[in-house]
């Protein structure tokens, strides 16, 4: 899979290209707009992760030029700003994520990520299966093992996401954002309960769970 | 602060009516006098010409006996015409022995005194009652003699001043009516532009100034004033944020790079299990840096910026019940109730993150500080123009004295030096609220705290 990071500070992109590289990523570097737009408009990527602030061209400018190009390769924008309105400008400008710098380097992996195999699950579907775990989206219904399982609606919303991601690190602030719509990171751990309510629900009887606990990440849902 | 402006508007206005009253009562008594002393003059005029006449016709009567007399009055028969005289010479029994008058005006009695009464005459435009002042003189033998004149030329007069001093006192009065009053409003205009240009500042929008115009009055004095005042504040506030923000982004930028390093070693193997604790803990504190330092990026944003934060329509009621949802599990591993109550639903117009945020840190607060067993209410309520967004819970409280100073950043009190936490959760609250022209008051729950939160409702997102 290939990535192209587009990152001024070159120290901290260093480290991330390395970490990156380790995790399995073909990476490449742009240290400035101009090489990130240059580069951008070349090659192929799976994923861009582009800073916010550049020198020269934006990362916004980026963006826009890729998606008047109609490249829908997903972006993910890094910002030292951390405000609610940049998120907003940065969704508007045809980001597809968006990531506070300074962030832990297990949630850049999971968002892109996330990413990455965001356009293969984009499909509609009304029933989603994981090995013996079944949700029915249009009754809201879902089976493990044949045997009905009673979910309010957000252990249901949760239970989505969770196995629209399955095989993925899905970190805490991607279930507030993806299932709550928070966009900050509360004082507690506040999904740590809904997650253990939700495993109770599942994963109680059944020999093998679904629900895994990342270290130090969050929860990937697989087999 | 609501109830200002119609004060204001009585003061300026009852000032304007008092200039008004003043001003007719002024013009009144010197129209007044005017006339009186002209109509006076006027009266002494008639009275001294009838006077003299008299002596004269006395002088013939007395050296020319009544023969005399009776010439003199023949000869100025058509004196009417003339002068306007009047005279009229009759016996003790009422026959008329000489002058213009038909007849004795027999409706006055009193002799020797000044009579006033109408005679018609005919005239080019038909008959015509003319006002005449006499005086009635007895001669010796008990013939009278009256001597008058005609005043009605005197009588127009008068009435045409009185006209002229009526039209003169209203149009005066008229002027000074439309003059207060726009004066008034003009001062009314200008105490309103100030008003609402203070409003924005306060919001938050440093850079407005007061309007002044070039009329060079103590109004534009003021406002100049003020407006001196106004660059040196945003001068030091823009000073004071250019550093802070330099300062906080001089921070991120090592932040960032030691989060990342520390991370990246952590990934690899063959590390000692202490080394992996260490690096681990500092991790931990990094991220406790980081979010005060996110923290206080939030607040001065809210605080100075707030014209750029985006706004949508916000249910506010559906919020707080997500939250609350959100929330309860969580309440009920330490044994809290935590419970929603009020409006079905409730929307205005804000930034719905920023909304959030308040409920989160308020009920996070809440459920920091109640006690196992204890209960946490959170209700939004619709009043006529606000929306009342609470949070009530029957943990300790706040001491009355402490309320105010622990809206301030990093106050805490000293009994929950042991607690977790920035001390900046609620100045955050406090910067949201101002940024949505809302507020926040602290109250007892006897026992417990009560914050309460007020919404200004945004016409036409009711």
């Amino acid at each position: 899979m290939r990535l192209l990071l587009i990152e001024d500070d070159l120290q901290a992109a260093e480290y991330l290209v390395k970490g990156l590289r380790e995790s399995g990523y073909s990476v490449e570097h742009s240290p400035d707009g101009r090489d990130g737009l240059d580069k951008s408009s070349r090659g192929q990527y799976d994923v861009i992760v582009a800073d916010r602030q550049l020198p020269y061209v934006d990362g916004l400018a980026i963006i826009t030029a890729l998606r008047e190009r109609s490249d829908r390769t997903p972006v993910l924008i890094l910002s030292a700003l951390g405000t609610v309105d940049d998120r907003v400008h940065g969704l508007k400008a045809g980001g597809d994520d968006y990531l506070t710098k300074p962030f832990a380097f297990a949630e850049l992996l999971a968002r892109i990520e996330a990413l990455n195999r965001r356009g293969a699950a984009a499909s509609e579907t009304t029933r989603l299966k994981i090995a013996d775990l079944e949700l029915d989206l249009l009754a809201r219904r879902v089976t493990r093992s044949g045997r009905n399982i009673e979910l309010t609606t957000k252990e249901f919303q949760l239970l989505e996401y969770l196995v629209r991601h399955a095989g993925q690190t899905v970190t805490r602030t991607m279930l507030l954002e993806g299932v709550w719509n928070l966009h900050f990171d509360p004082q507690t751990n506040i999904t740590d309960v809904h997650m253990s309510r939700l495993r109770n629900a599942i994963d109680k009887g059944f020999p093998k769970p679904l629900i895994h606990t990342v270290r130090g990440a969050g929860y990937v849902l697989k087999e | 602060m609501t109830d200002a402006p119609p004060r204001m508007r009585l003061s300026s206005a009852r000032l304007a009516g008092l200039f008004v009253v003043i001003f007719a009562a002024a013009i009144t008594l010197v129209l007044t006098a005017v006339y009186v002393l002209t109509a006076r003059v006027l009266d002494r005029e008639v009275d001294s010409v009838i006077r003299s006449e008299v002596t004269h016709l006395v002088d013939d009567y007395s050296t020319g006996g009544l023969l005399q007399l009776v010439a003199t009055l023949r000869r100025r028969a058509d004196s009417w015409d003339r002068t306007g005289a009047v005279y009229l010479l009759i016996e003790p029994n009422g026959y008329p022995i000489a002058g213009n008058l038909a007849h004795w005006p027999y409706e006055f009695d009193t002799y020797g005194s000044w009579i006033e009464f109408e005679i018609d005459a005919s005239e080019a435009g038909g008959v015509v009652s003319h006002p005449v002042r006499a005086q009635v003189f007895m001669l010796p033998g008990g013939r009278r003699l009256l001597v008058g004149t005609d005043i009605l030329e005197r009588h127009k007069l008068a009435s045409r001043l009185r006209t002229a001093m009526l039209w003169g006192a209203g149009s005066s009065v008229l002027l000074a009516t439309v003059f207060g009053l726009t004066y008034s409003r003009r001062i009314r205009r200008r105490v309103r532009a100030f008003a609402s240009t203070c409003e924005s500042i306060m919001a938050g929008d440093l850079s407005r100034r007061l309007p002044v115009e070039k009329s060079h009055d103590e109004f534009d004095e003021l406002g100049s004033a003020v407006n001196r005042m106004l660059e040196t504040i945003e001068l030091q506030t823009d000073m004071l944020r250019t550093t802070f923000d330099s300062a906080a982004h001089d921070l991120r930028g090592p932040l960032y790079r030691a989060r990342v390093r520390i991370e990246e070693s952590l990934q690899h193997d063959g590390l000692s299990d202490d080394a992996r604790g260490t690096m681990e803990a500092t991790l931990a504190e990094l991220e406790r840096v980081q979010r005060t330092l996110g923290t206080l990026l939030q607040i001065a944003q809210a605080e100075g910026r707030g014209r750029d934060v985006p706004t949508e329509p916000v249910d506010l009621a559906a919020l707080a019940r997500e939250l609350v949802d959100l929330y309860r599990p969580e309440a009920a591993t330490r044994d809290i109730t935590l419970e929603y109550s009020g409006a079905e639903a409730s929307t205005t117009r804000g930034n719905s993150q920023l909304l959030a945020q308040v409920l989160v840190n308020l009920i996070e607060n809440a459920i920091k500080y109640v006690s196992p067993g204890g209960r946490i209410e959170v209700s939004v309520a619709m009043e006529p123009d606000a929306i009342v967004l609470q949070v009530a819970d029957n943990g300790p409280g706040i001491p009355a004295a402490d309320r105010p100073r622990i809206l301030q950043p990093f106050v805490r009190l000293e009994r929950d030096r042991e607690q977790v936490g920035s001390g900046l959760g609620l100045s955050l609250v406090v910067a949201v609220m101002r940024l949505h022209r809302g507020s926040i008051e602290l109250l007892d729950n006897n026992p417990g705290l009560i914050a309460r939160c007020r919404l200004p409702l945004v016409p036409g997102e009711k």
